[in-house]
């Protein structure tokens, strides 16, 4: 997978249960290693990738390895967040009685339902926005397919309804205030933004999509139609990761009766998933916790010292793209 | 009177023998234009799902004077979405 590092972003997405924190946390590992600033962005609000590390992580950046950072959104301390400088700027514009009613009004429309997702969606957009000044390489471990991609087609249903506000708005608005408004103009500030956002969410140069996956009937399903989902928001797939496959040298009677299993899901999987770029990653023979358990799946992914070798990656689907 | 001024009469004069007529139109059209926007703005607390709330909610401070002109407009002496305080 090192033809995806080239990207800036790269999200990370799969059923639950398939091994995306790991397989993220492995490649922005690998990734660091050759020498890149590199981001890992947790949304799970189940902290396994500070499981993973066995470091903690919070709201803030903070440096786990060398040139490796790491980040924990959440969603509820981001909404708190928002909410708060809302307040302060109402703080500033009003005075006395008038000051106490708008915070009430506005307390009122901050309890309304989809505020914490929506904050969620800001936060990675923002972090997606910045991420060029910043850092090589952003790689956003995800919720399960189903969330990550409502997240990702928010900006679609949110610029329908800013664009019919900002022109709503300056409809209404006299000539002498259309250059002084400043509702018009937070409205259209936000459209820009959300633009920019997806102009770099739908560029194949910069952004990424990897598909976990494991060699089961029910993931595969998923996986096909995330990526069909994908294709429609105008995000590229670079790369499917089949997680979890029975390594060669694991055998006995019960090992090949699996394997004869899997071969038949395996071969499904190359079929359907032929476009896209394919790695497989074998089974580990113990859980993986801790950075040095890491470095064989990060091996696996990006390539890596022969001392973990033993564990080496079969690639298969379609070689460089 | 200098060229510039002339020209501002001009223009006026311009205007009134345009729009004079219409004035009483174009003013029921701005209000009108005026109440789709706040309706448009306050759909999601009268129940009506708006992917774009969370990022009005910046917008509500700025837009609280004009709640307030709009809902007595509108004929009703208390805000009229009995959650929303406002007077």
């Amino acid at each position: 997978m090192r033809n995806l590092l080239t990207r800036q972003i790269l999200f990370f997405g799969g059923k639950g249960g398939v091994g995306k924190t790991t397989c993220a946390a492995a490649l922005a590992l690998g990734a660091s290693r050759t020498g890149r600033r590199v981001l890992l962005v947790s949304t799970d609000p189940a902290h396994s990738t500070s499981d993973i590390f066995q470091k903690p992580f919070d709201g803030t950046e903070r440096e786990i390895l060398p040139s490796l950072f790491g980040i924990e959104i959440d969603a509820a301390d981001e909404a708190r967040r928002y909410v708060d400088a809302v307040r302060a700027r109402a703080q500033a514009l009003f005075a006395g009685r008038t000051a106490a009613r708008a915070l009430e009004q506005l307390e009122v429309a901050a309890s309304m339902p989809g505020m914490e997702e929506a904050a969620l969606f800001d936060r990675v957009s923002r972090l997606v926005a910045d991420q060029a000044n910043r850092f090589d390489l952003t790689i956003f471990d995800t919720a399960p397919t189903g969330h990550t991609l409502q997240l990702l087609r928010t900006p679609q249903a949110m610029m329908a309804w800013l664009h019919a506000l900002a022109h709503s708005r300056r409809a209404m608005l006299p000539d002498d205030r259309q250059g002084t408004d400043q509702i018009a103009a937070a409205l259209e500030d936000r459209i820009a933004r959300l633009d920019a956002f997806r102009a770099r969410l739908t560029s194949r140069a910069i952004t990424g999509f990897v598909l976990v996956l494991v060699p089961e009937r029910l993931p595969i399903d998923e996986t096909a139609r995330a990526a069909e989902r994908l294709a429609e928001a105008g995000i590229d797939v670079g790369a499917v990761i089949v997680n979890r496959v029975l390594p060669a040298e694991a055998s006995g009677e019960f090992v090949e009766a699996r394997r004869r299993q899997e071969r038949v899901y395996l071969l499904e999987i190359e079929r359907r998933f032929a476009p896209y770029f394919m790695v497989r990653v074998p089974q580990q023979p113990t859980d993986v916790h801790g950075v040095a358990s890491l470095e064989a799946i990060a091996a696996a992914l990006v390539g890596g010292p022969p001392s973990a070798g033993r564990i080496a990656a079969q690639t298969g689907g379609q070689a460089d793209r | 009177m200098g060229l510039g001024a002339l020209g501002r009469n001009l223009r006026d004069i311009l205007f009134g023998a345009a729009y004079g007529r219409y004035q009483h139109e174009l003013r029921r059209q701005a209000v009108e234009l005026t109440d789709l926007f706040m309706l448009l703005c306050y759909l999601e607390l009268m129940g009506v799902p708006n992917p774009a709330a969370y990022y009005l909610l910046e917008v509500y401070p700025l837009l609280f004077d004009e709640f307030h002109l709009w809902h007595r407009r509108m004929g009703i002496e208390h805000s009229p979405l009995g959650s929303l305080p406002c007077c």
